[in-house]
C-alpha cells in the first residue's frame, strides 16, 4: 500500500494494553462525561500527531 | 461556505442600524458645493469617480490624492459615520495603521486612540488564558504599534481634512448615485443632490457604498450569501469608574446567559461591549435602554454608573463577490465582502484593498503601467476576501456551535486550554486581521516566500543618521515601484541598474550596513539588518507602493527587468 495510508496500518506498540487503558478511563463516567473525554483525548491525540495530512487521513479512515 | 448565488437579489438585510439609540456621538458635517456640472460646465471624463466616503472610500481617495489622481469622491450624506450609529469599527491593524502613516494622519489616530496589550478569555467563572502582545515579536519590527482602538468615524474625519489639505480629489457631499451605465470607455453615473440632478462620466468608477450596494445590480454581479441566525447587540458605554485597560472576552459569560461577551476600550473612554443574543431574540427589545441597563448591571454591578452613549443589534451575514471589478466598476471594502466582525477583518480589509487599488489606478493614470496591472486587483485583493471570510465563518462557527458534537468539542476545548497551552490555539474567538499574502498574483514573481507578502514599516537611517522608515522611501517613490539594493553595488551593475530604473521609473535605493562610500543615487543605512532581514536578506529586493514585495533576488540581471515588467504588468 502506499504512503497514503501508512497511518492506519498498525502502530500501537501495545494494542490490548491501550484498549485496556482507554476502557479504564471511561469507567465510572455518564454517557455525558464520557463523550467530554472522548472529544479532549481527540483533541490531544490531534495536537501529538500535528501533520494536517495525516489527520485528514485519520478523519477519512474513520468517516469510511 | 456554501454558497447561493440567487440570494444577493434579495437582501432582506438588516444590520439593526434602525434601532439604535443612546445619546450619540457628536459628527462634524461637511457642506454641500455645487459643482461644476450644476453650473454649466461642459461635460468632462474624470480618471476615477468613488462612490462612498466610508473608511475604503475615503481611504481610496486620500490615497489617490497624494499621488495626484484628480478624483471625484461623491457621499449621499454630509457627515462620516452612519447618522446615529456611527460607532462601527474599533480595531485598526498594523497594516491599517501603516497605511495611515504613509497618508499622513497616523499620529492623529494615535492621540485620539486606545491602545492595550493584555486579552484575557473567559468561560464561566474562570479565566482560560490571557496573552500580552507586548510579548509578541512579529509585530516589533513595524514603527506602528499591533493595533489602535479607535471609533471609525474618527479615522474617516482624518481622513476628509486630510483629502482636503491634498486639494487633488474633488469631495462632494449629499451627491447620490441613482443610475449607473458603461458606455465601453466611460461609465456614466447620474448623480442626484439637493440643487438638481447631473451627470458624471469616469474612466473608472470604485463602488465604495458598503453592504446596501445598488451597484451589484446594475453590474450584474453575482453575490453568494450566507446569513446567520447568530445576534448581538453592541453598547458604547462611559464608566464613572473604568474598568482595567485590557481586552476581556467571555466564550460564555454567566451575566449572559452563558453566551458570549466582548468588552474593550475606544477613543474617549468609552467601552464596546458586545453581547451575543439568542437568535430569536426581539432585536428593539434587546436595544431597549431599560434592557441594556439590567444587562450592564448583570455584569458590571448595579452601583456602577454609566452613560450609555450608543447601543443597536448586529446581525451577521458574510458576502462575497464573484469579482472585484465588472470591467470598469470596481469593488472594494463592504461592497466586494462582508464578514462577521471577529478579528476586526471588515474595515481592515477594506483599507487594504484601497491601499492595493490607489497605486495602480494612478500607475495607469500617469500612463506608468497599462490597464492590465488592474486586473491584479482582482486576483490578490478576491484571495484577501475569501480568506477573509473563510477565517470570520471559522470563527463564528466557534462562538455559536450547534448543539450536539459542535458544543461538546467545544467544550473540550476551553477545559483543556486551562491546562494546556496547546489548546488555546483551538480556542477561537477571532483571529486578527492581518496584511494578506498574495499568493497567485499575475504581479508578482514568486522566487521566495516572502514575495506576495507586505513589508513591515521598518526603521533605519539617512546618511545624516537621522531615522527613517520605509514609508519614508514609498512616499519618495511616489507611486513608483521601490528598489532596494542591499550591500556593495559593482560599477557595471550601478549603470545597468540606473538605466533601468530610469526607464521604468523605478526609484532604487542602495542600503548599506555601515557608513561606506555609494555608488547608488540615494543610498540609507541599516546598521541593525532588519530591513534586509524584512526584504528576505537578498541582493535586491522590489517593492511596491503598497509595501507588498513584488519580487526579490541575488543579482542586477534580466531576471530583475523582468521583474519590474511584471509588477507593472508591461507587455
Amino acid at each position: 500500500m502506499t504512503h497514503m495510508t501508512t497511518d492506519i496500518q498498525l502502530n500501537l506498540e501495545d494494542a490490548d494494553g491501550f484498549y485496556e487503558q482507554l476502557l479504564d478511563a471511561h469507567l465510572d463516567l455518564s454517557d455525558k462525561e464520557s463523550a467530554l473525554l472522548n472529544a479532549k483525548l481527540i483533541l490531544v491525540m490531534a495536537n501529538a500527531i500535528g501533520n494536517s495530512a495525516a489527520l485528514a487521513r485519520c478523519l477519512a479512515a474513520a468517516k469510511a | 461556505m456554501s454558497n447561493n448565488n440567487s440570494n444577493y437579489t434579495n437582501p432582506a438585510y438588516s444590520n439593526g442600524y434602525e434601532f439604535s439609540g443612546g445619546a450619540g456621538y457628536e459628527l462634524p458635517t461637511y457642506p454641500f458645493v455645487t459643482p461644476p456640472e450644476l453650473l454649466g460646465a461642459p461635460p468632462t471624463i474624470y480618471p476615477v469617480v468613488i462612490v462612498g466616503g466610508g473608511m475604503s472610500g475615503l481611504t481610496l481617495a486620500a490615497g489617490l490624492a497624494q499621488l495626484g489622481v484628480p478624483a471625484v469622491i461623491l457621499d449621499e450624506d454630509n457627515t462620516v459615520g452612519v447618522k446615529g450609529a456611527s460607532s462601527r469599527g474599533i480595531c485598526y491593524t498594523q497594516k491599517s495603521l501603516e497605511v495611515f502613516d504613509k497618508l499622513g494622519i497616523f499620529e492623529r489616530i494615535k492621540a485620539k486612540g486606545v491602545e492595550w496589550h493584555i486579552g484575557r478569555t473567559f468561560a464561566g467563572n474562570d479565566e482560560v488564558y490571557n496573552f500580552n502582545l507586548r510579548d509578541r515579536a512579529d509585530f516589533k519590527l513595524s514603527s506602528q504599534p499591533p493595533f489602535i482602538n479607535i471609533q471609525q468615524f474618527y479615522i474617516e474625519g482624518y481622513l476628509v481634512e486630510r483629502i482636503a489639505q491634498l486639494g487633488v480629489v474633488d469631495m462632494r457631499w449629499q451627491s447620490r448615485v441613482s443610475a449607473c451605465t458603461s458606455n465601453g470607455d466611460s461609465v456614466n453615473l447620474q448623480i442626484d443632490t439637493p440643487e438638481g440632478n447631473y451627470q458624471l462620466n469616469a474612466a473608472y468608477v470604485v463602488d465604495c457604498t458598503g453592504t446596501g450596494t445598488p451597484f451589484h445590480k446594475w453590474c450584474n454581479m453575482p453575490v453568494s450569501s450566507i446569513k446567520r441566525d447568530d445576534r448581538w447587540c453592541i453598547a458604547d458605554v462611559r464608566f464613572k469608574v473604568q474598568p482595567p485597560t485590557e481586552r476581556h472576552t467571555w466564550i460564555e459569560a454567566p451575566f449572559n446567559d452563558n453566551r458570549a461577551v466582548w468588552q474593550h476600550l475606544m477613543a474617549d473612554e468609552v467601552w464596546r461591549i458586545d453581547y451575543q443574543m439568542r437568535p430569536d431574540d426581539d432585536p428593539a427589545y434587546v436595544s431597549r435602554e431599560d434592557v441594556l441597563r439590567e444587562r450592564l448591571a448583570k455584569q458590571f454591578g448595579a452601583q456602577a454608573e454609566c452613560d450609555i452613549v450608543w447601543v443597536g443589534p448586529y446581525s451577521y451575514r458574510s458576502q462575497l463577490v464573484e469579482r472585484m471589478n465588472a470591467e470598469r466598476v470596481f469593488f472594494m471594502g463592504d461592497t466586494a465582502k462582508v464578514v462577521s466582525p471577529f478579528g476586526a477583518r471588515g474595515g481592515n480589509t477594506g483599507i487594504s484593498d484601497a491601499d492595493n487599488l490607489a497605486w495602480k489606478i494612478a500607475a495607469v493614470h500617469h500612463n506608468r503601467a497599462p490597464a492590465a496591472l488592474l486586473n491584479s486587483y482582482h486576483q490578490e485583493r478576491h484571495e484577501a476576501a475569501s480568506v477573509n471570510v473563510q477565517v470570520t465563518a471559522r470563527t463564528t462557527r466557534y462562538l455559536r456551535p450547534n448543539d450536539g458534537a459542535e458544543r461538546l468539542f467545544r467544550d473540550a476545548t476551553i477545559a483543556l486550554a486551562k491546562q494546556h497551552s496547546f489548546a488555546r490555539a483551538l480556542v477561537n474567538t477571532g483571529r486578527m486581521a492581518e496584511a494578506n499574502p498574495y499568493t497567485r498574483s499575475g504581479c508578482c514573481t514568486y522566487n521566495h516566500p516572502l514575495v506576495g507578502r507586505s513589508v513591515q514599516n521598518v526603521a533605519f537611517t539617512w546618511c545624516n543618521g537621522q531615522a527613517a522608515h520605509l514609508n519614508d522611501l514609498l512616499r519618495w517613490a511616489n507611486g513608483n515601484l521601490l528598489l532596494l539594493w542591499f550591500g556593495d553595488l559593482p560599477t557595471t551593475s550601478a549603470g545597468k541598474l540606473r538605466n533601468t530604473a530610469r526607464i521604468s521609473g523605478v526609484h532604487m535605493v542602495q542600503v548599506v550596513g555601515k557608513v561606506q562610500q555609494t555608488s547608488a543615487v540615494e543610498a540609507v543605512h541599516d546598521a541593525t539588518g532588519a530591513l534586509a532581514a524584512a526584504c528576505g536578506a537578498q541582493q535586491w529586493a522590489l517593492i511596491r507602493p503598497d509595501s507588498y514585495l513584488a519580487a526579490t533576488g541575488q543579482t542586477a540581471n534580466a531576471q530583475l527587468i523582468k521583474a519590474i515588467a511584471t509588477a507593472l504588468a508591461l507587455p
